[in-house]
């Protein structure tokens, strides 16, 4: 290799190479740092504990394997409350749908020009994004009591952030020229964005109501073990009797409507591009 | 189906009307210095075009007459109206009379060719139905003669984007007309256009001058168009006019001064096929 | 004026004559919208909510808003930073597991590099992973590691490889061909092409993507740490058990600050490496 790279070299004038290693070098080690320092329990770091794994690995897979297990017998007792899952799912995706499209008309600037109130709606936006999900079941669970209701409230939260984030940005992404044309012909920014901005910008809004749909599912799963309702709930109890055949059942449940939400939203997806 | 009345009388613009920059200077806001010092008068009913290299401004001239872009000293009167200065409903209302139609459609291309063209009666709607998005029996009227006009009534339920680039710009016209304006700016409606469909697409704009009694303003940069479908012609050169006459006499020098260069084969599109 | 009047009567007279094409059948859409009506309405009818309950919500919001940043408790703030520190070192550490075991599984995965077989094997592993919720591997590792930060970790680590492997092999498929193709048509084998055509040009997007889940696994580390795995999350679910809400507020407040520099800080990187800088 430096033989047939070393002789053009001698015969042709080649510009001198970038120094680009003294930045890549900084930058790998600044993360290396990072790193370690994240594995420091002194300074509050992870404690990582191979020695816990060698020791109790025969703990997991002895779980594993009862999960393996599933004691169909249990399967009746699972339909209710995932029944409520999906109701939840659903019901928690459309309401965030209905609440998304003016949010995310107000946060992307081609729908609205008007630099205050886009900031506004992005700010509160992010601010509630940054807020866990399961925190928000948590928190709604103090203020609202136990049941379906805190969970559903923090799955539209959750939804809300998600799809005005994502829809919001990808409308500033794009061109719209018909705004220009519109506003030439002397059309209001509601006119637009309710006749013209909407519609043109519905597939983007679609995918991303499918997405956090898909979310849902997964999501309202969990909620129960904070008492926001759905088969979490069930979860965590049979989690705590150590019945890990039941708890097969419930995951194995999981699994299949995760994926066949998945699929199903694939399909639409497609039909809808 | 009989003709409402209103619809007729709708359909013909009140007169067409005159345009006037007096001493308009445009800079942007980063330094470019677009126009400088320009004054000139179009009277009512004329069909003109504005030549001029890349970078000439002509787009900044006829953004000027509807204040899309706005001026930065002298002023703008169309019709009744000074433009400059105006903003928020007043403007608005002034660009419902002009109508304008662009290099690149700027149609959305998601919506059908109905509702594409329905934007041209956006300045006319009431309040409530400009908030609810609902056209009145008189704005359909309008709209779909509108299409008839430009030969695209038998597409009007196809969407904008799956028609050919000629088709989309007799819609842009068409949404043109539904304002029934009583000035019609074109930015370089062929640029985008093989020569053919160029042709039709001028012979339509010379048709509706002399039809509608409209004032027309289209900017070319090809000097045989100009010379076959306007019988006046302006010459931008850096911002300034440098020729002002009857088009069909203008020379190859006049265009060589306009241009600042020699005559090259691409400005001249070929003839009428 | 008197021609022109002529013809402009002539072009809208001749409009009515002239067939308005019908308007295309929205029949299949209107059908599936129906449907999906429906269907909500039985949902929502039928859900087990007490919808009076919203009725007191806006007190509740404003009570317990109050109560929480009217004065927040910025006594045990001290406490409360050395527990997200401990809850970024998960999400750290989880995400560099998740990415160092996703990146070349994912690209084994992709059409054109590995074997059909593999590549179904690991998709369906993939989508398995996907559909078990974080919480649910966290609980089975608790009984190897216990309730600790290290259990956190490697459920994040985990819980990721579904959607990481995912995005990597969808990255690796949407590149143009052309590159490995010009590798392929030099005489370059399979480890020729992954090396000098499909890892240069993932590269920016995957380590985007490596930053992305950094981002998701700061909130998911709040959440493991609500059901034990220790960081801000278990502090978080304590002093809500204990309804000491001025802290929980002062906890609220730490844990988005952090999220929103974090995901500042992380979407900044994550443009400039995808603008090659
Ligand atoms: N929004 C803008 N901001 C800053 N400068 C601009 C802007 N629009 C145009 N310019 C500049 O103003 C000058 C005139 O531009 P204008 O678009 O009017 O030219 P044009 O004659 O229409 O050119 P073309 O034939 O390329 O469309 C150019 O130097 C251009 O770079
Ligand atoms: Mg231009």
């Amino acid at each position: 290799m430096s033989g047939t790279t070393a002789e053009p070299a001698a015969r042709f004038e080649v510009p001198p190479r970038p120094r680009t290693w003294p930045r890549r070098a900084l930058i790998v080690s600044a993360l290396a740092a990072f790193t370690v320092a994240t594995c420091l329990p002194a300074i509050g770091g992870v404690e990582i504990d191979l020695g816990a794994i060698a020791r109790n690995w025969r703990h997991g897979a002895a779980n594993l394997s009862a999960l393996l297990q599933p004691n169909w017998a249990f399967f009746p007792r699972t339909v209710q409350p995932m029944l409520e899952t999906l109701q939840m799912a659903f019901v928690g995706a459309a309401i965030a749908a209905a609440l998304s499209v003016p949010l995310t008309l107000w946060a992307a600037r081609p729908t609205n020009p008007n630099i205050l109130t886009r900031s506004a709606v992005r700010a509160v936006v992010n601010v509630f994004r940054a807020v866990p999900d399961l925190v928000w079941a948590t928190i709604l669970v103090a203020m609202v009591g136990v049941g379906a209701l805190p969970g559903l409230l923090a799955l539209v939260l959750f939804n809300v952030g998600i799809v005005v984030k994502l829809v919001s940005e990808a409308i500033d992404s794009a061109e719209h020229p018909y705004l220009e044309a519109a506003r030439a012909g002397g059309a209001t920014q509601h006119q637009i964005n309710r006749t013209l901005a909407l519609p043109q910008n519905l597939p983007l809004f679609l995918n991303q109501w499918l997405y956090a749909l898909e979310l849902n599912v997964r999501i309202s799963a969990i909620l129960g073990i904070v008492g926001a309702g759905g088969i979490g709930r069930l979860l965590d109890e049979r989690f705590g009797f150590f019945a890990y055949g039941d708890v097969s059942v419930i995951i194995l449940e999981i699994l299949v409507v995760v994926l066949v939400i998945e699929a199903a939203s694939n399909i639409l997806r497609r039909r809808l591009a | 189906m009989t003709l409402d009345t209103r619809a007729e009388a709708g359909a013909a613009p009140a007169s067409a009307w005159p345009i006037r920059l007096d001493g308009v200077s445009v800079t942007y806001p980063n330094g470019t210095a677009a126009l400088r010092d320009v004054s000139l008068t179009i009277d009512a009913g004329e069909m003109v075009s504005v030549v001029g290299l890349s970078g000439s401004g002509k787009s900044t001239l006829i953004r000027a007459v509807n204040g899309l872009v706005p001026v930065t000293s002298g002023t703008v009167t169309v019709g009744p109206y000074t433009v400059s200065g105006l903003s928020g409903r007043r403007l608005r209302q002034v660009r419902g009379h002009i109508g304008m139609i662009f290099q690149g459609f700027n149609l959305a291309t998601r919506i059908d060719v109905y509702r594409n063209t329905l934007v041209g009666r956006f300045a006319q709607a009431g309040a409530l139905r400009g908030l609810l998005g609902v056209p009145t029996a008189h704005d359909r009227e309008v709209a779909l003669s509108a299409l008839h006009t430009v030969g695209m009534l038998d597409k009007v339920w196809t969407r904008a984007g799956s028609l050919s680039g000629g088709q989309q710009q007799r819609v842009a016209i068409a949404r043109a007309l539904s304002q029934e304006p009583s000035i019609m700016l074109a930015d370089e409606p062929v640029a985008s256009l093989d020569p053919p469909t160029a042709h039709a697409v001028m012979s339509e704009l010379e048709r509706i001058n002399t039809e509608r009694y409209l004032t027309v303003l289209v900017n070319l940069h090809l000097m045989d168009l100009a010379r076959q479908y306007t019988r006046r012609m302006i010459g931008l050169r850096a911002g300034e006019v440098v020729y002002d006459g009857p088009a069909a006499e203008a020379t190859e020098a006049d265009f060589e001064q306009i241009y600042g260069r020699r005559i090259r084969p691409q400005d001249r599109l070929g003839d009428r096929t | 004026m008197s021609s022109t009047v002529e013809a402009r009567t002539r072009t809208t007279a001749t409009r009515p004559g002239v067939a308005l094409p019908p308007r295309p059948s929205r029949r299949g859409q209107t059908a599936a919208t129906a449907v999906v009506g429906v269907v909500l309405l039985v949902a929502t009818a039928t859900l087990d909510v007490e919808w009076a309950d919203l009725r007191d919500l806006p007190a509740a919001v404003r009570d317990y808003g109050t109560l929480m940043f009217a004065d927040p408790d910025w006594s045990r703030l001290p406490r409360a930073l050395f527990e997200m520190w401990r809850s970024i070192s998960m999400a750290w550490l989880g995400a560099m597991l998740c990415v160092v075991v996703s990146i070349p599984l994912g690209m084994l995965a992709a059409h054109g590099v590995g074997p059909a077989w593999l590549r179904l094997a690991l998709r369906g592993l993939f989508a398995v992973i996907r559909a078990v919720p974080e919480v649910i591997i966290a609980l089975v590792l608790l009984t190897v590691t216990g309730l600790t930060p290290f259990t956190g970790a490697l459920a994040l680590g985990i819980a990721g490889i579904g959607t990481q492997g995912k995005w990597t092999y969808e990255t690796i498929e949407t590149l143009r061909d052309g590159a490995a193709d010009a590798v392929r048509a030099a005489g370059g084998g399979r480890t020729a092409v992954i090396r000098w055509a499909l890892w240069p040009a993932a590269l920016p997007t995957l380590l985007s993507f490596a930053l992305y889940r950094f981002e998701i696994n700061i909130r998911m580390s709040a959440v493991l740490g609500l059901v034990g795995a220790g960081g801000i999350g278990s502090m978080l679910a304590n002093y809500t058990n204990y309804r000491a809400w001025d802290t929980v507020g002062m906890l609220l407040i730490v844990v988005v600050a952090t999220t929103m520099a974090v995901d500042a800080v992380s979407g900044a990187l994550r443009r400039r490496i995808m603008e090659g800088t």
